[in-house]
C-alpha cells in the first residue's frame, strides 16, 4: 500500500474537475515498476491529469498516441502490432479483432478494480465474462438539433430520414453501417438484422432522401450545427454535449424508435511489448476516484458505478449522458455482422455516393 | 551512368516491390479478416465495371480535368511574374506562393469551410456587398429590394462540385506554379525582343513565342496537378460534404471500413493504368511535336 | 546588360505589368484567405467551436500548444523528416532528371514510366503497400532507436514519393538547356565533370530549388503514407492533427499550425539570407 501526496491542484478546463487525492490499494507486484506503456487512444478521451497521475503512482512512463477512428486502428494493427500495449476499440471492433485473433486475454487478477464496474457491464454479448476487454466509456448516437429552429423536438428518425420539413438543413454521419442501421430502426427492424431486403430498403430510403441532406459529415456534424449550417445532425452524444457547452440553443435527443448504444473498451493487442503495464493502466482507470475525475473531464457515460458515486446530479442525471430507461429499452448495441455483410453494405454505400 | 543505378534501384526496392504485393493482392480474396489468399481470381477486376464505380471514375476524371485547367490558368501569370522579377524579389515571391502550403492541409481545409459555408465569411461579404448595392439603389429610388430581388440568398459553395473544384485548385496551385516557373526562368529574351522588333503585338508574341516555349512546363504542371487530384479523398469528404465522392473515397474505404484490400488493390491499380494511359498519350503528343530537346 | 529605366514595363518585364501584378495579388488573396482565418481563429476563446464561432480574444491556446509535449514532438519529427527527405529527394531527382535528359538507352520510355509511377499511384495504395512491405520483410526500425533513426521508415517512404516530383521539375528545367554552351565549354578544354559542375548545375538551380520546395511541401503535409508507416513514438504533425481534429478543432491546433508556419518561414528566410550573402549579386 502506498500513500501519495495530494497532486498539486491545477486549474481544470471543464466542470471543476479539481485534482483528487489519490490513495490506491495496489496489490503488490501487480505491475513491473518502471518500464513504458504505449497507449493508443481517441483524442480528448482521458482526464487532464490522469496520465501524469498514473506515472506518479506506478513509475511507468506513458507514450500516449491518438487515432481518429476504429478503421484506422484496425488497419494499423492488421499487419502486425507496431508496438502498442493498450488500445481502445469500440464494441463491434472488439468483436472484429476477436474474430481475427488480435487480442490478449485479460488477467483479472491484475485488475482488482473490476469490482467497481456496474454489474450491467459484466457480461456483454460481444465479450462474455469480460475475458478480453474492460469497458471504458459508453454512449449513444442520436440527433443533435437547434432548439429554436425546430417545430418540435425531433424525436423520430423520420425527421431526418423521410421528412422534408428540414430539407437542406440535415447532416448525416459518414458511416455506411450506422446510417443503414438507423434506417432499419425507423422501419421497426432490429439494427442487426442484415437481410438483403433490409439493406435494399434502407438504401432506397437514403437515396430518396439524399437531395434533402446537406452533408455527410465525417466528424464535424456538431461544427455544422454550431455554425448554423444545419439544424439537425446525427451525431454521437458526447460531440453534441460539447456543442451544448458552447451554445445553449442546442439540444440532443435519442429518437423514440431507439438509437445506437456504443461502448469503448480497453483491450490489449497481441504483440505489445508491455502487457503488464497495460494491465496496470486498466486497473488504474477503473479506480473509483480516477474514474470520476476522468469522467468529469471527458463527459461521456462511465460504466464505473463506484466512480459515479463521486459525481453530482448534473452528470448522473443528464439525459444526454445517461439515457432514460425507455430509451435504453429500444436502443440496441451494434453487433459485428461479418465480412460478407460489410461488403454488401459498402457496395450499397458506393451506389448511394455515386448517385447524382 | 552511375546515376542510373541508385535511382532505378531505389524505385525497384521501395516502390515496385511493394507495388507488386498490391498487384498480387488484387488477384486475391479475403480468407479471414486479416489474411488474403491469392487465388488469381478476376472477381475484383470484374467488380470494377459496376455502374456506380464507373460513374465515380468519370466524375473524378472530369472534376480533376476542369480543376487542372483552372489551376494552370491561375498559375501561369503568377509564374510569369515570379520568373521575371528581380533576383532579389524572386525567392521571396516564391516563398509567398509556397508558404500557405506549409500549413497543415486539414486545418486549411477547415478554414476553407469556415469561409465558404452558407453562413461563412464569403457569404457574409457577398451579403454585405449586396446590401450595399441595395442601399445605393435606394438612393435613386430603386431600393427596398425592388431591383435585386427579395433577400440575399447565400451562395452554396459547398456540398457540390464547385466546392470540390475550389478545394482542388486551392491545394494544387503551387504544384502548377513551380514547373511553369522553372521553365520560364531565364528564358531567352532575344527571341521575344526579336518578335517585338518585327512588329508583333505583346499578345501575339506571347501566344506564338512564349507559350510554345513554355509548353514543357505547362504539360509538367498539368500532369503533376491532374494526377494527384484524381487521388484526393479529403477534399470531396470535407468540401464536397460527402455528396461529391470521388474514386479515391471508395479506395480509401476498401482499405479501412470495408476491409476489402483485394478490391481496393484492384481499384488502385485501375487508377494507375488510366493515368498511365494519359501519360503515354502526353508522351506521344510531345514526341510528335518534334523539336525534341531531350537526349 | 544595363537597361535604360523606362516608365512602361519592357517587353519581358511581366512583373511590372499592372494586369499581371493584379493577377498575382488576387492569387495571393485566394491563397492566404484561409491562412488569415486560421491565424485569427487561433486567438479564439472557444473550446469546441474553434473555427466556427468567435467568442473573444485569448492567447491561451498558444500557451497550451507550447506546453503540449506530444505536439512538440510531432513538430520536431515532421520537420526532421521533411528536411532529410528533401535533401535525398533532390539528389535522387536530379540524378534521374539528368539520366532522362542526357542519355539514350533501350527501354528508356519504360524507365520514364517507372519514374512517373509514384506520382500516379493513389496515396493510400502506396501507404498500404509500404506497410505490408516493411512488415513482411521485417524492415521496421525499432521505435526505441535514437532520433532521427527511428523515423527511417517514414523518411524512406517520403523520399520515394517525392523524388519523382522533383525529377519532373528539374527535367523540365533541363529541357531548356542550350547544348551549345556545353559544347563551347568542351571546346575550350573543360572536362565532363567541370562542365557538369560549372555549367549544368547552375543552370539547373532554379529547378533544384523548385524541386526542393515541392518535395519539402509534400513531405511536411503528408498524412496518408505517413500514417501507414508510423508507429508509437514516430508521430508526425499531420497524423497528430488528424487524430485531434476528430474531436475538437480547438484553437490549439490553429496555434500549433501558425507556430509551424513561423518556424519554417524563419528557417527558410535565414537560409535565403545566407545564400545571397555568398553569391553577392547575380
Amino acid at each position: 500500500m502506498r500513500k501519495n501526496r495530494m497532486p498539486i491542484s491545477r486549474r481544470a478546463m471543464l466542470a471543476g474537475a479539481g485534482a483528487v487525492g489519490l490513495t490506491l490499494n495496489m496489490p503488490k507486484g501487480a505491475f513491473a515498476a518502471g518500464g513504458k506503456l504505449n497507449f493508443y487512444n481517441w483524442d480528448t478521451y482521458i482526464g487532464e491529469t490522469t496520465i501524469e497521475d498514473f506515472t506518479k503512482e506506478t513509475g511507468i512512463d506513458v507514450q500516449y498516441d491518438l487515432f481518429a477512428d476504429n478503421d484506422e486502428l484496425f488497419a494499423k494493427l492488421r499487419n502486425g502490432n507496431p508496438g502498442y500495449d493498450l488500445i481502445v476499440p469500440t464494441n463491434d471492433f472488439v468483436e472484429r479483432m476477436l474474430t481475427a485473433d488480435m487480442l490478449v486475454p485479460l488477467d483479472h487478477n491484475k485488475i482488482p478494480n473490476i469490482k467497481n464496474l456496474d454489474p450491467a457491464f459484466a457480461n456483454p454479448a460481444h465479450d462474455p465474462g469480460r475475458k478480453y476487454s474492460m469497458p471504458y466509456f459508453w454512449g449513444t448516437i442520436g440527433i443533435g438539433y437547434r432548439i429554436s429552429k425546430v417545430s418540435k423536438v425531433p424525436d423520430s428518425w423520420a425527421d431526418i430520414y423521410t421528412s422534408d420539413e428540414y430539407a437542406g438543413s440535415i447532416a448525416f454521419l459518414n458511416e455506411a453501417t450506422t446510417i443503414m442501421q438507423m434506417a432499419m430502426k425507423l422501419m421497426g427492424k432490429s439494427m442487426n438484422d442484415w437481410s438483403d431486403e433490409n439493406i435494399a430498403a434502407a438504401e432506397a430510403m437514403i437515396l430518396a432522401q439524399k437531395s434533402r441532406i446537406t452533408a455527410f459529415a465525417p466528424d464535424n456534424g456538431q461544427d455544422l450545427l454550431l455554425a448554423g449550417e444545419v439544424d439537425l445532425a446525427m451525431e454521437w452524444n458526447g460531440d453534441i454535449l460539447q456543442a451544448m457547452d458552447e451554445d445553449d440553443d442546442i439540444g440532443y435527443v435519442v429518437p423514440k424508435e431507439g438509437g445506437l448504444l456504443w461502448e469503448d473498451d480497453l483491450c490489449i493487442p497481441k504483440g505489445g511489448p508491455n502487457p503488464d503495464a497495460a494491465h496496470a493502466m486498466i486497473n488504474f482507470l477503473l479506480d473509483d476516484k480516477v474514474g470520476a475525475a476522468n469522467a468529469d473531464y471527458v463527459y461521456y457515460a462511465t460504466p464505473n458505478a463506484a466512480a459515479r458515486e463521486h459525481l453530482g446530479p448534473e452528470y448522473n442525471e443528464n439525459p444526454a449522458i445517461f439515457p432514460s430507461a425507455e430509451t435504453l429499452a429500444v436502443s440496441e448495441v451494434s453487433i459485428y455482422p461479418g465480412q460478407e455483410v460489410i461488403s454488401k453494405v459498402d457496395a450499397a454505400w458506393t451506389r448511394i455516393k455515386a448517385a447524382g | 551512368m552511375a546515376f542510373f543505378g541508385p535511382t532505378a534501384g531505389w524505385l525497384v526496392l521501395f516502390f515496385f516491390v511493394p507495388l507488386a504485393i498490391i498487384w498480387v493482392y488484387s488477384f486475391g480474396e479475403n480468407i479471414s479478416l486479416t489474411e488474403i489468399k491469392t487465388t488469381w481470381t478476376l472477381d475484383n477486376y470484374k467488380r470494377l465495371f459496376q455502374p456506380a464505380i464507373i460513374s465515380l471514375f468519370w466524375r473524378s476524371l472530369w472534376l480533376s480535368f476542369i480543376s487542372t485547367i483552372i489551376c494552370i490558368m491561375i498559375a501561369y501569370p503568377v509564374a510569369m511574374v515570379i520568373a521575371t522579377s528581380s533576383a532579389k524579389a524572386k525567392p521571396w515571391l516564391l516563398l509567398v506562393i509556397i508558404l500557405p502550403f506549409w500549413t497543415n492541409l486539414l486545418i486549411r481545409t477547415y478554414a476553407l469551410l469556415n469561409i465558404l459555408g452558407t453562413r461563412g465569411r464569403l457569404n457574409d461579404l457577398l451579403e454585405w456587398l449586396w446590401n450595399l448595392g441595395d442601399g445605393t439603389l435606394a438612393l435613386i429610388g430603386l431600393g427596398g429590394y425592388a431591383l435585386l430581388g427579395d433577400a440575399f440568398q447565400p451562395v452554396k459553395f459547398l456540398g457540390n462540385p464547385s466546392g470540390v473544384m475550389i478545394g482542388l485548385v486551392y491545394v494544387y496551385l503551387p504544384f502548377a506554379v513551380l514547373p511553369i516557373y522553372s521553365s520560364l526562368e531565364r528564358m531567352d529574351r532575344n527571341l521575344l525582343e526579336a518578335s517585338l522588333d518585327l512588329g508583333a503585338s505583346q499578345w501575339r508574341t506571347f501566344r506564338s513565342i512564349l507559350l510554345p516555349l513554355s509548353i514543357a512546363g505547362i504539360s509538367t504542371a498539368a500532369i503533376i496537378t491532374f494526377i494527384p487530384m484524381l487521388g484526393s479523398f479529403l477534399i470531396p469528404n470535407l468540401l464536397g460534404r460527402g455528396q461529391v465522392d470521388m474514386i479515391a473515397n471508395v479506395i480509401e474505404r476498401q482499405f479501412k471500413s470495408a476491409n476489402d484490400w483485394p478490391f481496393g488493390s484492384a481499384l488502385s491499380l485501375f487508377l494507375l493504368y488510366i493515368t498511365f494511359i494519359i501519360l503515354a498519350v502526353q508522351a506521344f503528343a510531345s514526341m510528335r511535336k518534334g523539336g525534341n530537346r531531350d537526349g | 546588360m544595363a537597361r535604360k529605366r523606362r516608365d512602361r514595363a519592357g517587353p519581358f518585364e511581366y512583373s511590372r505589368k499592372l494586369s499581371l501584378r493584379i493577377s498575382f495579388l488576387l492569387a495571393s488573396i485566394f491563397l492566404y484567405a484561409p491562412i488569415i482565418v486560421l491565424i485569427v481563429f487561433s486567438f479564439n476563446n472557444s473550446r469546441r467551436g474553434g473555427n466556427v464561432i468567435w467568442k473573444g480574444f485569448t492567447t491561451k491556446y498558444y500557451g497550451k500548444a507550447f506546453n503540449n509535449d506530444s505536439l512538440i514532438e510531432a513538430f520536431t519529427n515532421t520537420l526532421a523528416i521533411a528536411f532529410i527527405s528533401t535533401i535525398f529527394a533532390v539528389l535522387l531527382g536530379a540524378m534521374t532528371a539528368v539520366v532522362l535528359w542526357r542519355f539514350r538507352f533501350p527501354f528508356k520510355p519504360v524507365f520514364e514510366g517507372m519514374v512517373a509511377m509514384p506520382i500516379v499511384i493513389p496515396e493510400i495504395c502506396m501507404g498500404v503497400s509500404l506497410a505490408v512491405f516493411f512488415s513482411s520483410f521485417g524492415l521496421y526500425v525499432p521505435p526505441e532507436s535514437p532520433f532521427p533513426l527511428n523515423l527511417t521508415n517514414i523518411i524512406l517512404a517520403h523520399i520515394t514519393f517525392s523524388f519523382p516530383f522533383a525529377a519532373m521539375i528539374i527535367r523540365t528545367r533541363l529541357s531548356n538547356f542550350n547544348r551549345e554552351m556545353e559544347e563551347a565549354a568542351k571546346d575550350l578544354g573543360a572536362t565532363e565533370f567541370q562542365v557538369f559542375r560549372d555549367i549544368l548545375i547552375p543552370h539547373m538551380k532554379p529547378g533544384l530549388i523548385a524541386g526542393a520546395l515541392l518535395a519539402f511541401t509534400l513531405s511536411l503535409d503528408d498524412f496518408v503514407i505517413t500514417f501507414f508507416t508510423s508507429g508509437p513514438n514516430t508521430v508526425t504533425f499531420p497524423v497528430k492533427v488528424y487524430s485531434m481534429v476528430r474531436f475538437s478543432v480547438t484553437p490549439e491546433i490553429n496555434a500549433a499550425s501558425t507556430i509551424l508556419i513561423l518556424i519554417t518561414l524563419l528557417v527558410t528566410a535565414l537560409a535565403m539570407r545566407f545564400q545571397s550573402f555568398e553569391e553577392g549579386d547575380k
